[in-house]
């Protein structure tokens, strides 16, 4: 899992964005809000005055805004909200949508079959199943629910008698998007406590002990028997304890390890061997990250590691908010590796803040992990893997600096090193034991982590989130919690949206908007990145219009178009204007793919950030709003009974 | 259905303000509907320029075949519509302001009622949407369920009712604010000459509690035996507009009801009433609307479960009354088939 810049930004950053304020999301929340007033009350008013005149309909919008503020939104009636809501769940209910849940369970007693047994992280599979499986089964249920029942309300009618009570739009939109809601908790609660216990259980497994040797001073070592597809080896130490148990751990394979006790009869001698669980599978580490800066072969400092190739990957313009649309930030936002070069100077540097005994409490050091990448320009020895050092500096006193710790690279995984309390080093010309937290550590928590490639030829990339400090876990029935309570944003979302088409459109036309939102949503960093070609002239083949034409006439697309040069303008005027509404309108939508990528948060075994969840929170606050203003308007301006 | 009055003292009584002493409950100026399409364009006048005000205390009826605008006028007096053109003001207040609802209530031409909820939960609702307080909302439900007759089926629902049975739901569910104006559209449809019986008592009952009642309906007689005062629409247009014992007065004819007269006697009267220069349309034994028959039956089976009526010539037996009707010279009789 790569984090991009914006994974890193606290919610007040991304909320104000204090050096950019163009690319905050407060700002962004606001011009849409304010865009889609205007707009809506631009429309309104072009409707009502082609129905009734210019003066008439200028009235009729002005009444409308006034009832909205004098008398529905002072007169909407929890009691009423609440009865509406009840009415939307009970409905919902009693067409039997929990069949949906069964279905997921039973969906879950047969996936076990498909996915891979022989998979080298089966955790991250199963909860990338599940989290996706989850997701996309309840956004469809939220899409089919919110927009179907208004709608048949008012074609049955039923509506009638709703109306022609004291009822406030306001409350109909609200009753609806509530009730909803609830139907979509209710069935997100089971399938989340359904998947939890498919992926704990899913992972379960057992092992024999099938080899054991004793090897001198009452430890052992031995090996496991072959068992879903792996084997693990092991050891036991012998007990401090002379009347304990004599317990002794696996190594780390797909993930996770074993504790192996040994169980002594009454005669002393050895009877059994119990297996525990698999654990260590299923984390939710909580990462502190550093800042990184890389210096070349010469030891110079610079801002980027080398680009070994197909690592300057596009994307992740969606951050950029307004900035982008107006065209003040064209440069993609991404991070990509650097690569340091073997048996040179050039290195990575990573600074990290708050290193405290307090925050690291482990007498052992403080753990690091690493997901690095290698790039070899030589073969060298494929088995042995490339060797890295780490070195630990004092930020503030560079010449108090530790001896290198050596280690051996793990590509495709994340490998586990712990930055010792007590170290050799050089303070100056001086050698002698550093303390971590005494001599390498500033007094305000700054620890600087670098990192070489020790082999010649060989390069080593990193990025920001390849090394991090772990100061704490968190759990990881917490953490999966925590990746359906993003789903439940997303759901919020669509039935929000769902609702405000359904106020204005019918069933099938709502429900066909809303997936059109959500698709768009879906696609917009596609959207954003053909404006960017588009913007630096780069025409790949250029838009729809310009496609299609080129498509018709078999021209490759690397070729200039060769048509008419009036005809070509008017071409590529019109793909300029599908391409910039396009923008407008994803960039006006809510950003599901970021808000999905929590799951691979819970996949990768990473605990979800609060900012994360906060920051989806808000936005999914800001949109139901929208929702909520435009289907008011739409149904306070709507003949019922038409 | 019992007829007991419903009124309840402590029900919310509407703000006096809202209608500052004038007793206009529905008033509509000018008022006109065109049905247009998707595109705007006009596709049916279904009102023209109608002006009604209905008083309060008063049965207003709204007569006229299908088509000719009852269901626009209700609907645009509920602000289910808005007007083309022209005005509706209910207590005073545009027909397209909430709060009015309040003091209104409405049974729509079916019940258009949520099938999957039960009679207890469907009025339960209706009253949570006029913010009744748990305890009031009990109290209603349960005088209502009482007045509409159906406190053995509370706890089923709707979709296994039959349709004067969910007629009756919708009764209850337009009562449930106890409101002073009840607007009724077509009240008698789906129900059996005892509930249809049932219904008139119910309107004039709660006419009588000082309520208006604006119903609309082509059942004539409905009409005529409950209405204080009548439109009648025609093409969006009204025709006539008045009090219904006026409009149905036939001027040149008489009606003599009387009884134990002898063939001979019935001959002279006849004699008589040619001497003054009148005509004998005819002299003959009444018959019994459909409705007092069936109605008479079934009072009398539940008097007495099990037995057969006897004889239909019992039935003549019992209104032996003879009617004589006269008229002037112009023969035409305006209230043929009313009677």
């Amino acid at each position: 899992m790569t984090l991009q810049p914006e994974d890193f930004w606290s919610f007040g950053e991304w909320l104000l964005r204090p050096e950019s304020f163009l690319e905050s999301a407060l700002l962004q929340g606001i011009v849409l809000v304010v865009l889609a007033v205007l707009l809506g009350l631009i429309i309104a008013y072009l409707v009502s005055a082609v129905r009734h005149g210019p003066g008439e309909g200028f009235y009729a919008v002005a009444r409308s805004v006034r009832d909205l503020v004098r008398s529905d939104l002072p007169g909407t009636s929890s009691r009423r909200i609440f009865a509406l809501a009840k009415l939307a769940y009970q409905e919902a209910l009693r067409r039997r949508v929990l069949v949906v849940v069964g279905l997921f369970v039973v969906g879950l007693l047969f996936a076990g079959w498909y996915l891979d047994p022989r998979s080298s992280d089966p955790a991250r599979l199963y909860i990338s199943f599940v989290l996706t499986a989850t997701n996309y089964l309840i956004l469809l249920l939220a899409l089919f629910i919110s927009t179907f029942s208004l709608p048949a309300d008012i074609k049955n009618r039923t509506i009638y008698t709703i109306v022609t009570k004291p009822v406030r739009a306001t409350e109909i939109v609200l009753g609806r998007m509530l009730g909803f809601v609830a139907v979509g908790t209710l069935m997100l609660v089971p399938m989340g406590i359904a998947s939890y216990f498919f992926v704990t259980r899913g992972l379960r497994h057992d092992h024999e002990v099938v080899e054991i040797d004793e090897v001198g001073d009452g430890r052992f070592e031995g090996k496991l028997s072959f068992d879903q597809f792996h084997d693990h080896s092991f050891t036991i130490e012998p007990s401090a304890d002379p009347d304990g148990p004599e317990l002794g751990l696996t190594d780390t394979v797909r993930g996770h390890r074993h504790v192996v006790r040994q169980i002594r009869g009454d005669d002393g001698n050895v009877e059994r061997y119990v297996i525990g669980e698999p654990y260590g599978a299923l984390r939710a580490r909580v990462p502190v990250y550093g800042s990184l800066v890389f210096t070349d072969r010469a030891g110079n400092l610079t801002d980027e590691g080398i680009d070994v190739g197909n690592e300057k990957a596009r994307g992740g313009y969606g951050a950029a908010g307004i900035a982008r649309l107006v065209g003040v930030t064209r440069e993609a936002q991404r991070l990509d590796y650097g690569y340091v070069e073997g048996g040179t100077l050039g290195s990575a540097i990573y600074t990290f803040n708050g290193v405290t005994p307090r925050r690291f409490t482990d007498e052992e050091g403080i753990p690091m992990e690493m997901a690095l990448r290698a790039f070899r320009t030589i073969k060298g020895d494929i088995v042995s893997g490339l060797n890295g050092s780490i070195t630990l500096r004092n930020p503030d006193k560079p010449q108090i600096e530790s001896n290198p710790l050596t280690f051996v690279v793990q590509e495709y995984d994340v490998s586990e090193e712990r930055l010792p309390r007590e170290i050799e080093g050089t303070d100056g010309e001086v050698t002698r034991k550093l303390s971590l937290f005494d001599d390498l550590v500033t007094d305000d928590g700054r620890l600087e982590v670098i990192i070489r490639c020790i082999d010649r030829q060989q390069y080593l990339g990193m990025t920001t989130s390849a090394v991090y400090l772990r100061p704490a876990e968190s759990s990881f029935a917490w953490n999966l919690t925590k990746s359906y309570l993003s789903i439940w944003l997303q759901m919020v979302m669509v039935i929000a949206f769902g609702v405000m088409f359904s106020t204005f459109l019918s069933g099938p036309v709502a429900m066909v908007a809303t997936f059109a939102c959500v698709l768009l949503g879906f696609t917009a960093e596609q959207i954003y990145d053909i404006r960017y070609y588009m913007d630096r002239g780069e025409s790949m083949g250029g838009g729809p219009v310009e496609s299609l034409v080129r498509l018709l006439r078999q021209d490759s697309m690397t070729t200039e178009l060769d048509v008419d040069q009036v005809a070509g303008k008017v071409i590529q005027g019109v793909d300029a204007v599908i391409i910039y509404s396009l923008d407008a309108v994803a960039t006006s939508l809510p950003n599901l793919p970021r808000m999905l990528s929590t799951a691979e948060y819970a996949a990768s075994g990473f605990d979800i950030f609060g900012a994360l969840l906060a920051r989806h929170a808000v936005a999914t606050f800001g949109y139901v709003l929208l929702a909520f203003l435009i289907g008011y308007f739409f149904l306070k301006t709507r003949e019922i009974a038409a | 259905m019992a007829t007991e009055p419903i009124g309840l003292a402590d029900a919310p009584t509407a703000d006096p303000a809202a209608s500052p002493g004038s007793d206009v409950v529905i008033e509509t100026r000018n008022l006109s509907k065109i049905y247009r399409d998707f595109w705007g364009r006009r596709k049916v006048a279904a009102l023209k320029s109608l002006d009604i005000e209905v008083r309060k205390g008063e049965i207003f009826g709204l007569l006229g075949p299908n088509g000719s605008g009852k269901s626009t006028t209700i609907k645009l007096i509920l602000g289910l519509l808005f007007p083309t053109s022209g005005r509706v003001l209910v207590f005073d207040q545009d027909a397209t302001e909430t709060r009015k609802n309040e003091r209104i209530g409405y049974l729509p031409e079916e019940s258009y009622l949520y099938k999957f909820l039960t009679t207890d939960e469907t009025l339960d609702f209706y009253g949570r949407l006029f913010d009744l307080s748990g305890a009031e909302r009990k109290r209603r439900v349960d005088e209502l369920v009482k007045l509409v007759g159906l406190e053995g089926a509370r706890h089923r629902q709707l979709r296994e009712y039959s349709k004067g049975m969910t007629r009756r739901v919708g009764l209850a569910q337009a009562l449930i604010n106890d409101p002073d104006l009840i607007l009724l559209d077509e009240p008698t449809t789906g129900l059996d000459p005892l509930g249809t019986r049932d219904m008139k008592d119910l309107i004039l009952s709660l006419r009588d509690q000082g309520k208006t009642i604006l119903l609309c309906s082509h059942q004539l007689s409905d009409v005529q035996d409950v209405c204080d005062r009548v439109a009648i629409l025609h093409q969006g247009e009204l025709k006539e507009l008045g009090r219904v014992s006026e409009l149905l007065k036939v001027q040149d004819v008489t009606e003599v009801h009387a009884r134990g007269l002898s063939d001979a006697a019935k001959a002279e009267i006849s004699e008589v009433i040619l001497r003054h220069g009148g005509t004998v349309d005819s002299i003959d034994n009444p018959t019994a609307t459909m409705e007092e028959l069936f109605l008479s039956i079934v009072r009398e089976s539940e008097r007495r479960p099990g037995a057969r009526r006897v004889s239909v010539s019992d039935t003549a037996s019992e209104s032996p009354t003879a009617v004589a009707t006269a008229t002037g010279d112009d023969a035409a009789s305006r209230d043929e088939g009313q009677s």
